[in-house]
């Protein structure tokens, strides 16, 4: 009966929401169906998670020289993003201090200086205010205006290994704190396959928008379950036309046994922050030091050893909390717009260093699994879509994440590791959303 | 002159371009397969100004990919097309513009596409009406048996915008 009157109303039924929304009692974690549709749920996510953690707001090769910017967001916050003359990266509200007005209406470029359209307040590209229009008019300020400094500063801001995360919380624990063991080791790895240990974003991203909630796509980079399911004709596709058609041999297995069988390989761990990290030791390691890109891979043997190596090269897959995603060669970003609407950004990047010819057949492969017209993450998108549809059938409202609970361990970091296809990186994230929901 | 060295007219680029569209609608992929030269390349890009070893396409087919792609909506249900989608291709404002160093006629047109899923419209996604709007550019060659494609390049007006679904045949 107790059950019957949480499932009914959540809220009347607890105190603290966020509770009452994942029933963890008994081996059970179940996660109510009004934690993904509840617009009240959604702005308090703003609050008491998109203002309070870190956020990704770009790497630094999209920042190459002073002057360069973008713009993105931190939850519903538009920021731009710039390297200023002194070097460093800014992150910054889009909003004229004076009346409000975005300032910058572009997505990205070089500039001397931002102009509010209004009336011409001007700013530095690193925010600061260098000019009043008419301000010593007759009708303009007096000697005792509380002048602004400049655009309104995100408090943090601080990069792990050149991807740069920004916090409109000023006591948000350090980034690296905040990433922990697993989620660096995932960065570490992903740069590790470049010559360099750098990477460069490549080109113009793909960008979506779908009709569901921001965490289905963060649980579904690292879900390991779905693939074999969701993307079962990507998989038939694999086994017809294997690399003939562009895969470059980032999609291991050939047959759906045999793709099954290594996708089941290596782990999940959740992080102590609520990031996923899904990894695992490549198959076909011998074939890297036979094919055409041999003096390339077997440099990275002769730095890493074989051991390191086979898992820099099964390329693992990230959801660090709450909305910033690595699988193979891409960063991608999800922003919340809406309890049921929501836009993924999808950037590839080359490996520094790396044959000119590999990268471009890394991008081949990219455009062909990821892009809105491509065989895999399109899918996915229709899936979240699926899912917002299928909540709405509200009169049960139970999500059941059980997956995997008996095989997980937890480690000395604190972080808990499970089997590839379990759960354990879900019930990390909600763990995780729960506690900052509750104020914690 | 030869009748495969005649000057492609405007007349025969619009008979061909409605063919297509129809073939589109129509989902008679193997045809459309045919319209293109082996060599031929379908592509709707993101940014054109950088070649496509720089940056990602939306589509970058060459034949054995736009094989791919007709195997892959006629023999693979899959979610993003199950309920599959209708469309209706319109082509209009066709201009021949001139013949390229290869030989090939150079063809514009403007091209609008509209689309829907099938299936229960009430539900998300499902039953609502999307519309692509581009300018296309051709390049068309004779060949044996008619014109043949050599490029089909979608500039899309919201290319590097956030784009839907589209899984259906462009």
């Amino acid at each position: 009966m107790t059950q019957e009157i949480q499932r009914v109303s959540p809220f009347f039924a607890d105190p603290a929401p966020a509770h009452s929304l994942i029933d963890d009692t008994d081996g059970r974690f179940r996660v109510h169906a009004r934690a993904y549709t509840d617009q009240a749920i959604f702005d308090l996510e703003q609050k008491q998670v998109f203002s309070r953690v870190w956020v990704y707001v770009g790497h630094e090769s999209e920042f190459g020289k002073p002057g360069d910017f973008k713009t993105t967001h931190i939850g519903l916050q538009p920021v731009i993003v710039s390297r200023g003359e002194d070097k460093q990266i800014h992150v910054m509200l889009n909003r004229c201090m004076h009346r409000g007005a975005a300032v910058c209406r572009e997505l990205h470029g070089n500039t001397q200086s931002f102009i509010c359209p209004y009336h011409a307040w001007k700013y530095s590209v690193d925010g600061r205010l260098l000019a009043i229009s008419g301000e010593k008019d007759p009708s303009g300020y007096s000697a005792k205006f509380d002048k602004p400094e400049g655009l309104r500063k995100v408090p943090r801001v601080d990069h792990y290994r050149g991807f740069y995360f920004a916090s409109l919380n000023p006591d948000v624990v350090p980034l690296v704190d905040y990433l922990g063991p697993a989620a660096r080791q995932l960065i570490d790895r992903k740069l590790a396959q470049a010559p360099e240990g750098r990477i460069t974003v490549q080109g113009r991203p793909f960008v979506g928008v779908y009709q569901g909630n921001w965490k289905f796509q963060s649980e579904n980079i690292i879900d390991g379950y779905h693939f074999m399911y969701t993307h079962r004709s990507f998989v038939q596709l694999q086994a017809k036309y294997g690399d003939t058609t562009g895969d470059f041999g980032v999609h291991k297995g050939g047959s759906a046994a045999e793709m099954s069988k290594y996708r089941n390989q290596g782990n999940v761990t959740g992080g102590v922050h609520g990031h996923g990290i899904n990894q695992k030791p490549v198959v076909g390691y011998d074939d890297f030091f036979t094919g055409a890109y041999k003096d390339h891979f077997s440099a990275l043997r002769d730095r890493y050893g074989d051991e390191e190596l086979r898992w820099v090269l099964g390329m693992g897959a990230g959801c660090l909390f709450p909305t910033f995603g690595m699988i193979h060669n891409q960063i991608r970003i999800w922003r919340p717009i809406g309890p049921a609407m929501t836009e993924v950004t999808i950037y590839p990047y080359s490996l520094d260093g790396a044959p000119a010819d590999f990268n471009e057949g890394m991008l081949r492969s990219h455009e062909r699994f990821y892009g809105p017209a491509g065989y895999g993450a399109v899918d996915d998108v229709e899936v979240f879509a699926i899912n917002q549809q299928g909540l709405s059938a509200s009169d049960d409202a139970w999500l059941i994440m059980e997956r995997g609970m008996e095989a997980e361990k937890r480690l000395d970091s604190g972080e808990v590791e499970g089997l590839p296809s379990s759960e354990t990186v879900h019930r990390a994230f909600w763990r995780q959303w729960r506690r900052l929901m509750d104020g914690r | 002159m030869s009748d495969m060295n005649r000057t492609i007219t405007r007349a025969e680029a619009e008979e061909l371009l409605y063919r297509e569209a129809r073939l589109l609608d129509a989902m008679q992929l193997r045809e459309w397969l045919a319209l293109y030269t082996p060599e031929g390349l379908y592509w709707i890009p993101i940014d054109d100004t950088q070649p496509s070893g720089r940056t990602a396409s939306l589509i970058y087919d060459d034949a054995a990919r736009r094989e791919e792609r007709v195997y892959h909506l006629e023999h693979l249900p899959f979610p993003a097309q199950n309920p599959r989608s209708r469309t209706v291709h319109l082509v209009s404002n066709v201009e021949v513009l001139g013949v390229d160093e290869q030989g090939a006629t150079r063809v514009h047109s403007s091209q609008v596409i509209y689309e829907t899923r099938t299936g229960d419209y009430t539900q998300i996604g499902l039953g609502e009406i999307s519309v692509a709007v581009a300018r296309v550019e051709y390049l068309l060659v004779r060949a044996e048996g008619g014109l043949r494609i050599r490029l089909k390049k979608i500039l899309l007006i919201n290319r590097e915008m956030p784009q839907g679904n589209l899984t259906f045949m462009l």
